[in-house]
């Protein structure tokens, strides 16, 4: 009995293998209208990806002109399935969005974790009160290393082959770590930036700091330290946050309520009002997201050309201090409220909220690719998202 | 004022909104003559997304037609917008072009690195001048391995869970590495190739490799070794660097000129008479850039017509291509540079001097970085 199931189900099996696939009963898949020509894989592959659902349920209309709003529809559905199905999370079989964050997401951390980066496989974190910068492996959460002597380590920056620390004084350091090295002390590369400095880019030949004091300071990476620093104070009050678009750097000024679009050399070109008491932002590729502290909001920033998409409220904002992106959505920490926010990239559509717990205030975060990390720094610990 | 605020942005607790965005004044994000229906989303979607601008800042003109020229311009945006979200880089929010010799995270692997492959997480790179093959982390540059290679090492394979490598000999000889196992000595799964084999591909089946000395050598893996190995000669004269399309090898042989595409068998099906110099090319999906001299040839792997014969990054001893996903990037020896072209529409992005005397050769992609082995410098250069 079970050799004959076995050998009917190999039999079906080879059926299936030799013919078309069932179900499909017009001339091109459901569709009575389209000839099975060299046309019809293509049509196939968008009915299959969902992309067209055809003009009724068994005719596609092949000669039918487009009009601009079926088309939209059509590139909409094309952009969404090809990030989703060409995503690592996709690949890992993980179409999940955490909804509940458990303890066993949870990794310990110091007293007052602050940034998180990603280097693609291990997360290293910043904590200005134990002045360590700590490596956390992203595949299963377990400590690596801590690399010590760095006063008031803040915002981080993955490049050129090495972890960069920018030390939260007067006046601002940079700090670098060779990740190939054994843990030890951090190497300091420069020591004159401007005060406070909050957070770093890099542009592909030059570190940029965003110094609190009201400042930006351009690093230029050389052999031996110190590095040259060159600082700009020109039509700053307060940066906090940088991205870098592929083109240009972009600063925020929390104090100003300003986001800038600079030159090479530190020059404002362009200025847009965002919010009230704009933090730490992200590029995703097109557009620039601001979370606004104060106001609760996301301004939402089209790098092209400077204009402002959308400000988005709602969606359990509480104190938005940083966004990640993950390649589809993106995400915002609310320090004052202990939860992140998700939004949909591409149509800024919400994607709901997490509590991250009374107390927790989430403050940095960043995305591995496959998951978003949030630090805790109320309750001293990393979240897996 | 300053303190003020920032000890605001400390100790606010903010009521929640109803939701939604603002900023945006007509009844479908910006544009005034769309209705805020079903449709209004994915309209909003590609004007979020730069592929509509909409036929005025204010209007859609949602019931027009698309002609074929409007209609390449939303696809090749879509595209370009797709590649860059998707990408590797995206997610870890580099989206920083390398531009400076200062700026490349370069590790120090050996003696002569010559070829570098990726298995996606740690790098291995053939050093004939050591005759190690070195095994290198991806994500910090970290030295891990180095393995005892046999005579000279070349050209790099990942596949089937094994890293294999070409001995430049006479006959030719394949070496394995397990990479679960503690570093050693490479395994030979075969000593019987032709002559001088520079550079490996994988069909799905069988391993091929390019042998200078006039040949290309079909390997089966299995079995302990020997492995079986079919040596064919017919209308090859220096063949070089060898690819895989999905649905075909293709060689490139320096000797003749020419890209040829190989049947199952090794037989020449299809000859593409490119020019001198040709070396190692790669296989961005679509067409093969095939390196040469001072150009670099796009060739449609589908038909092997020529698309574009490119010299607009003014390099004039390129070696290896390589592709990750949205740019090919070209090695150029005695010229110490690196060129990057945009895959998609083969645009020229730039270029970039590594140093005299550092004699880029072998490039790689593992998804978020190029690796290039700077043979003349001992390096692995992260660009």
């Amino acid at each position: 009995m079970s050799a004959g199931r076995v050998l009917r189900g190999l039999l079906a099996a080879a059926a299936v293998l030799a013919g078309a696939a069932g179900g499909l009963i017009g001339v091109c898949g459901p569709f009575t209208d389209t000839a099975n020509d060299g046309f019809c894989p293509f049509v196939l592959e968008i009915f299959t990806l969902n992309i067209t659902t055809g003009t009724t349920a068994t005719t596609f209309s092949p000669a039918d002109n487009v009009t601009r709003l079926q088309m939209a529809a059509f590139l909409s559905r094309t952009v969404d399935r090809t990030l989703q199905r060409g995503s690592r999370r996709a690949s890992l079989d993980q179409f999940w969005k955490t909804q509940t964050l458990h303890d066993e997401a949870l990794i310990a951390l110091g007293s007052s974790p602050g940034f998180v980066k990603s280097d693609g496989a291990d997360l290293w974190i910043s904590d200005q009160t134990d002045d360590l910068i700590t490596r956390i492996r992203g595949s299963d959460g377990k400590f690596l290393q801590n690399w010590i002597s760095s006063v008031n380590p803040s915002g981080l920056l993955v490049a050129i082959g090495r972890i960069f620390a920018a030390g939260n004084l007067s006046p601002g350091r940079l700090y670098m770590i060779d990740p190939g090295q054994n843990a030890g002390a951090v190497t300091t590369v420069a020591t004159t930036l401007g005060a406070f400095p909050q957070a770093l880019v890099f542009d592909g030949v030059k570190i940029w700091s965003g110094d609190f004091s009201g400042s930006v300071s351009i690093v230029t990476p050389g052999s031996v330290a110190p590095w040259t620093v060159a600082t700009v104070t020109t039509g700053f009050d307060a940066v906090a946050g940088m991205v870098f678009d592929g083109t240009s750097v972009w600063a925020v000024d929390t104090n100003a309520d300003r986001l800038f679009k600079l030159d090479s050399s530190g020059g404002i070109l362009q200025t847009v009002t965002v919010g009230n008491v704009p933090g730490f932002p992200v590029f995703d590729g097109n557009n620039i997201w601001v979370p606004n502290v104060l106001d609760p909001s996301i301004t939402v920033v089209r790098a092209s050309n400077g204009a402002i998409l959308a400000t988005l409220t709602g969606n359990g904002l509480g104190g938005p201090y940083q966004a990640a992106f993950d390649g589809e959505r993106v995400l915002v920490t609310n320090q004052s409220l202990g939860s992140v926010s998700l939004w949909k990239a591409a149509d800024l559509s919400p994607l709901g909220f997490v509590s991250t717990g009374g107390g927790t205030q989430p403050h940095g975060a960043c995305s591995d690719g496959v998951h978003f990390w949030v630090v805790l720094n109320g309750s001293g610990s990393l979240a897996r998202f | 004022m300053r303190l003020r605020r920032f000890a605001a942005v400390l100790t606010a607790v903010l009521a929640l909104f109803a939701g939604g965005a603002a900023g945006l004044l007509g009844t479908c994000g910006p544009f005034t003559d769309m209705a805020n229906d079903l449709f209004c989303p994915f309209v909003l979607e590609i004007f979020y997304l730069g592929i509509t601008t909409g036929t005025t800042a204010t209007t859609y003109s949602p019931g027009d037609s698309v002609s074929r020229l409007q209609m390449a311009a939303f696809l090749s945006r879509t595209v370009d917008s797709v590649l860059l979200r998707g990408s590797r880089r995206a997610r870890l929010n580099q989206f920083w072009t390398t531009q400076a010799a200062t700026a490349l995270g370069v590790t120090e692997v050996g003696l002569t690195p010559q070829f570098v492959k990726s298995d996606c997480t740690d790098l291995w790179v053939s050093d004939p001048g050591l005759q190690i093959v070195a095994r290198v982390r991806g994500s910090d540059g970290a030295v891990l391995e180095s393995w005892t290679s046999g005579i000279n090492p070349r050209g790099v394979l990942v596949a089937s869970g094994r890293v294999f490598i070409a001995a430049n000999t006479n006959p030719g000889r394949m070496y394995m590495i397990d990479p679960s196992e503690p570093v050693g000595s490479v395994t030979t799964v075969s000593t019987a190739l032709g002559v001088f084999p520079q550079t490996l591909t994988y069909d799905g089946s069988n391993i091929w490799s390019a042998n200078s000395g006039g040949s290309v050598s079909i390997i089966t893996p299995g079995g302990p070794p020997p492995w079986t190995v079919t040596t064919v000669t017919a209308g090859f004269s220096q063949p070089n660097g060898t690819l895989f399309d999905g649905a075909n090898v293709w060689v490139t042989d320096f000797g003749a000129q020419r890209l040829f595409k190989l049947d199952g068998n090794g037989a020449i099906l299809q000859t593409v008479t490119l020019g001198s110099g040709l070396a190692w090319p790669a296989f961005d999906g679509t067409n093969i850039w095939a390196p040469g001299g001072g150009s670099v040839w796009v060739v449609r792997a589908s038909t092997g017509a020529v698309l574009a014969t490119l010299t607009d990054n003014g390099l004039t001893n390129v070696q290896q291509a390589a592709f990750d996903g949205r740019r090919v990037l070209v090695t150029s020896g005695s010229d110490h540079r690196l060129a990057l072209w945009k895959a998609a529409d083969l645009t020229a992005i730039g270029s970039l001097d590594t140093g005299a005397g550092t004699s880029p050769l072998g490039a790689c992609s593992d998804g978020k970085d190029f690796w290039v082995a700077l043979s003349g410098a001992g390096g692995l250069a992260r660009f």
